[in-house]
């Protein structure tokens, strides 16, 4: 019946496009999680920066940022929002050729990323580094994407929009606000410009877009894919329909006060990081409730874990999820902030929300969508039950090695002697985070490995689809049966 | 306690008025976003909902929009 329907939907959409960003997105995890070894190893072992500018922490840390986030991400967003879309509305996408202008506007960017970070050419503001001339191009290419969903979601024989599809939307939205706010520059030359905003003002529009950053692109995203893909992959609706709505329209409401909760102890009113760890603990409760709904889909059925390993990757992401998103409220208050910021803890934080959460719920997406588009068996199921282990031990032994690190960062740097100064100097900190930076460095080598394998098996896969056919037979005249 | 909650409100300016109304109607929505999705009465419409992703075989025989070409 599935493949049936898989067959049907073969014919009937456009997923050529889909995947090509489900590829490219597996291609980009493994570039941006070595990159990300390489600068972990660098702070651990020096010397890997062999004296050279363009391999410097500094000017790899953005590549690293920008390759898993814009490139991996993205491209997993763009692939899985093209796909659920067209399934859930029961219609084509809008305009195909404007679904290939992204894909190739997406890549030239990251390509232009790729080029212009390690040269030093950066607006310096983090997640944001790029410069104007390729900020114009993301907002061009974003809002290509936007309006084809969009009009495609206009198109839909569907009464209703699926909650997915809203999450997506939200997402598509408000980063085009938040990217164009945010980038406003005035440019002094092609590769020069500075921002429009000066001082704190500058300051609070960078984090208002940093967190927002995390909030819309990499939590409602990322959402939107688990409610399509958690529920599909269990072959069960989600738990609750109506928690699902209240998870939107929660976070629509909330996200877009926290970013002040960046900027604690700093020039900034201290009333103004006051509410943004006010409402960023209120938004545990519908974080909350949108990770038990995601677990909870599994309910009667949970021995499906057992043997089903894309699954497995689905439901640790929501353990991630839910881990993540009651730390980073706690981080935001002030007290503990105090001890926190600034050091290694933070680095855990977002590890464990890009590595457990953001990497697990895309690749149990990608692998769901690799037998669905090339309408096969994974080449090797053993292979993604070995990913599964190395990408969770590995996110473990990173996210571990930072909070110890972290707090043990935080605990020297203010503690004091009974004369009343500082009792650690800042080179005696730096010595002791050794071998936690030589841990983290250990961890991420096991989690690229796993992207490794993943890579191999969905290429794999894509020949054994090649060699039998299958996708060819699935573009074919059906049979008067499943016609 | 008083003074914590006192406000200038002669010091308000037009962005201040904006954001105060813009937060005050927010908060307003999303209560009665709660009240109208709890509300028992929509509990049947609204859980119908779930089964989209599994009512590809109903979308396929619907027709053919081919999204408008």
């Amino acid at each position: 019946m599935e493949a049936t329907a898989d067959r049907l939907a073969e014919q009937k959409y456009s997923f050529d496009v889909v995947r090509w960003f489900t590829i490219m997105a597996v291609v980009y995890l493994v570039v941006g999680a070595a990159v990300g070894v390489y600068i972990a190893s660098e702070l651990a072992w020096p010397f890997l920066n062999f004296d050279s500018p363009y391999l410097s922490f500094g000017r790899l840390r953005p590549v690293h940022t920008n390759a898993v986030i814009f490139a991996f991400g993205g491209c997993t967003l763009m692939a899985t929002a093209f796909y659920t879309v067209q399934r859930t509305c029961g219609v084509r996408l809008w305009s195909e050729k404007l679904a290939w202008f992204t894909f190739w506007g997406w890549n030239a960017i990251i390509v232009l990323a790729v080029i212009t970070l390690p040269l030093g050419i950066t607006q310096s503001k983090e997640y944001a580094e790029l410069e104007w001339p390729i900020d114009i191009l993301i907002a061009v290419v974003w809002l290509a994407f936007t309006i084809n969903f969009i009009m495609t979601i206009a198109n839909r024989k569907t009464s209703h929009i699926y909650v997915s599809n809203w999450f997506f939307l939200g997402m598509m939205v408000m980063i085009v606000y938040l990217h164009v706010v945010n980038s406003l520059a005035i440019p002094v030359g092609l590769f020069k410009s500075y921002s429009l905003f000066s001082g704190v003002q500058d300051a609070m529009i960078q984090w208002w877009w940093g967190h927002n950053a995390v909030g819309f692109y990499l939590t409602a995203g990322f959402l939107g894919i688990m409610y399509y893909f958690v529920p599909k992959q269990a072959n069960r609706p989600v738990y609750s329909y109506r928690l699902s709505v209240i998870h939107f329209w929660a976070l629509m409401f909330g996200y877009v006060w926290l970013g002040a909760h960046h900027l604690q102890y700093t020039a900034l009113p201290d009333w103004t990081g006051s509410l943004g760890a006010a409402v960023s603990i209120a938004m545990i409760i519908p974080s909350w409730g949108g990770a038990v709904n995601g677990m909870m889909t599994l309910s009667g059925a949970w021995d499906k874990l057992r043997t089903d390993y894309v699954l497995r990757f689905l439901i640790i992401a929501l353990a991630f999820y839910a881990m993540s998103t009651f730390e980073g409220p706690v981080m935001s208050l002030k007290t503990v902030n105090a001890l926190s910021h600034y050091t290694d803890w933070t680095i855990g934080h977002v590890h464990s929300g890009a590595l457990g959460w953001v990497a697990g719920i895309s690749i149990g997406a990608i692998y769901h969508l690799m037998t669905r588009l090339w309408h096969t068996e994974m080449w090797s199921e053993s292979l993604v039950n070995v990913h599964f282990w190395t990408a969770t031990i590995g996110t473990v032994i990173y996210v571990v090695a930072m909070w110890v690190s972290g707090i043990m960062q935080g605990l020297m740097w203010r503690a004091y002697d009974e004369y009343g100064t500082l009792a650690y100097t800042f080179v005696e900190s730096v010595a002791a985070m050794h071998p936690y930076y030589a841990m983290r460095a250990v961890g991420g080598g096991i989690f690229l490995l796993g992207a490794i394998i993943m890579l191999f098996n969905i290429l794999m896969t894509v020949r054994k689809s090649s060699a039998e056919g299958s996708l060819r037979e699935a573009r074919g005249p059906l049979a008067p049966a499943a016609a | 306690m008083s003074d914590y909650f006192k406000t200038d409100w002669a010091a308000m300016t037009a962005n201040d008025w904006a954001g105060l109304i813009l937060t005050v109607v927010v908060f307003v929505l999303m209560v009665v976003a709660y009240f109208q999705v709890f509300r028992p009465k929509n509990r049947e419409s609204l859980e119908s909902r779930k089964h989209i992703p599994f009512e590809e075989d109903q979308l396929e025989d619907i027709g053919d929009n081919d999204g408008g070409k």
